[in-house]
């Protein structure tokens, strides 16, 4: 299904991206690339714009300036319609699973493909099986997704974003709010999905467990000063070796350190006062 | 006020341009939200048809009663409620019950990112969501209207056969002797241009939800206000291009 790992041409080259909210820059300056065959792992502290950056690949965010290239094309300036033909190589794993409500899990996972080809039912059926199968939820097909748990909403989405075979996939923080076994799970499907079927994965996570079973190349945004901008890049192997006090202290997980412990704006003691710079604020019940 | 007019020009493209280039809407989903929007507000509909109906009756037969015109009754019954009252009562109910449910379930599917997975598996929210809406509303509210009518009539005719000594009959023949195919197309054109203007706002309100459960609040309150505030300006507009200009 896919070229051979040492293919040259990048799946996603992301060149000076920069995004500006109101005059704050989520993102400034960002480059990487991603070869054919490589569990990209972005990762960072809360708000540091690697939610943004993946939405920026995925198009559905327009940047300020820069470039984004997804299998060697263009997308920034891309109408819709083209957009979607782009979109339709790659599937992407939602933070909440972003499951239609309306549907059960089997309808969820049929949706791409009955909206993408003209399939007979009966092979409709048996491909909702298989993606099911592949994520270990046979026999749910019937269920509403408020029927399920977090852990089996993220399954039923990764089958949902496999489910029309892509070269690509797209994870943001696949893990969050799961208990150590399902992360384990859904990392392992992750792995399977690359190893096993050769498709590029980009991996948006916090969970540095996680990161670095499944992760072969890692990029890290900062905060503070270097908020939006790639402080880190490499194998997991380089990233642990990293002197950067930020990439030390994000990936042992430390509470103080160049990401400060509290986020306080001004004197304490004076805002407590109520110093003339500071206005007060009256609560009332 | 752009984006609200985009939106209009989407839903024009995906209902009538794009099915001949092979992109069709769900027909099954338009039936389902026919049910949704239409059926299921019937009930509401039917009551304050028929309450309208009687009160109407009553209110017109003690004023004609006192200048000994109570045959009339059945006359101003039947032309309050084609032109006017049918019309303008099955929309604000359908606003309070459809509208705000369309306003309320589009903007929670953009709060939980239901829409942005649509967009990246290169399904278009247009064709998916919002044309089978559109489409239930413009066919709904002209039939809850049509029906709207009838059940006030016999709210009419309830006061006028037991209070004023009507047979049903003469009711009948007085109500479709008044009353010309123009005054009920007057009122379906109203109905539809009703139902123009509430699935498209409770759509593009929907749509536009940001922020969680107190946007998705928000967007419902405002879908419900601006197609009451549009609705009413459009109903004036129309009785006064149909009747007064």
């Amino acid at each position: 299904m896919s070229a051979p790992r040492d293919d040259p041409a990048p799946v996603i080259e992301v060149t000076d991206l920069v995004r500006d909210f109101h005059g704050r820059k989520v993102l400034n300056g960002v480059s990487f690339k991603v070869m054919r065959g490589d569990t990209m792992i972005i990762m960072g502290g809360s708000g540091c714009g690697k939610s943004t950056l993946l939405r920026h690949i995925i198009g559905a965010m327009k940047p300020t300036s820069g470039s984004i290239k997804l299998f060697g094309q263009e997308i920034t300036g891309l109408k819709e319609a083209e957009l979607a033909r782009i979109r339709r190589r790659f599937g992407v794993l939602f933070q909440s699973g972003a499951l239609l409500q309306s549907m059960t899990v089997g309808e969820n996972v049929a949706l791409p493909i009955l909206e993408h080809g003209k399939l007979d039912p009966s092979i409709v059926d048996l491909m909702v099986k298989m993606k099911l199968e592949m994520v270990g939820l046979t026999g749910f097909e019937h269920l509403k997704p408020a029927e399920i748990s977090g852990g089996m909403k993220k399954r039923v989405g990764l089958a949902r974003a496999l489910a029309l075979d892509p070269e690509l996939l797209f994870s943001d923080e696949p893990t969050a709010g799961l208990d150590p076994i399902m992360t384990s799970v859904v990392d392992i499907l992750t792995q399977e999905m690359t190893r096993k079927l050769g498709v590029t994965a980009v991996v948006v996570t916090h969970d540095m467990t996680s990161a670095f079973r499944i992760g072969t190349k890692m990029i890290m945004l900062g905060t503070g000063p270097n908020q939006g901008k790639i402080i880190a890049a490499g194998t997991p192997e380089e990233m642990r070796a990293n002197p950067h006090g930020e990439v030390q202290q994000f990936i042992k997980g430390e509470p103080d350190g160049p990401v400060p412990l509290r986020l306080s704006k001004g004197d304490y003691v004076e805002r407590l006062l109520g110093h003339p710079g500071y206005t007060r604020t009256s609560y009332s019940a | 006020m752009k984006d609200y007019l985009a939106l209009n020009g989407q839903i024009l493209y995906w209902t009538l341009l794009a099915p001949w280039r092979g992109q069709f809407f769900k027909i099954g989903e338009v039936f389902h939200q026919m049910v949704l929007i239409g059926v299921r507000a019937l009930p509401m509909a039917s009551l304050t048809s028929f309450s309208i109906g009687l009160t109407l009756a009553m209110q017109a037969a003690g004023q004609l009663r006192k200048m000994g015109a109570s045959q009339f009754v059945p006359d101003l019954v039947i032309l309050s409620l084609l032109r006017e009252l049918g019309p303008l009562l099955v929309a604000v109910v359908v606003i309070g019950r459809s509208g705000s449910a369309v306003t309320a379930e589009l903007g929670t599917m953009r709060v939980s990112e239901e829409i942005e997975a649509l967009e990246v598996m290169a399904i278009n929210p247009i064709r998916f969501l919002i044309v089978p809406r559109f489409l239930a509303m413009m066919i709904m509210l002209p039939v809850l209207t049509i029906f709207g009518s009838y059940v006030g009539m016999v709210g009419g005719w309830s006061i006028c056969h037991f209070a004023l000594d009507y047979s049903t009959a003469s009711y009948i023949l007085h109500s479709f002797e008044r009353a010309r195919p123009w005054d009920l197309y007057s009122g379906l054109i109203k109905s539809v241009v009703f139902a123009w203007i509430i699935i498209t706002i409770a759509c593009h309100m929907g749509l536009r939800v940001e922020g969680g459960a107190e946007g998705v609040g928000q967007a419902t309150t405002g879908s419900v206000v601006w197609s009451l505030l549009i609705m009413l300006i459009a109903n004036a507009t129309l009785t006064a291009l149909f009747f007064f200009a």
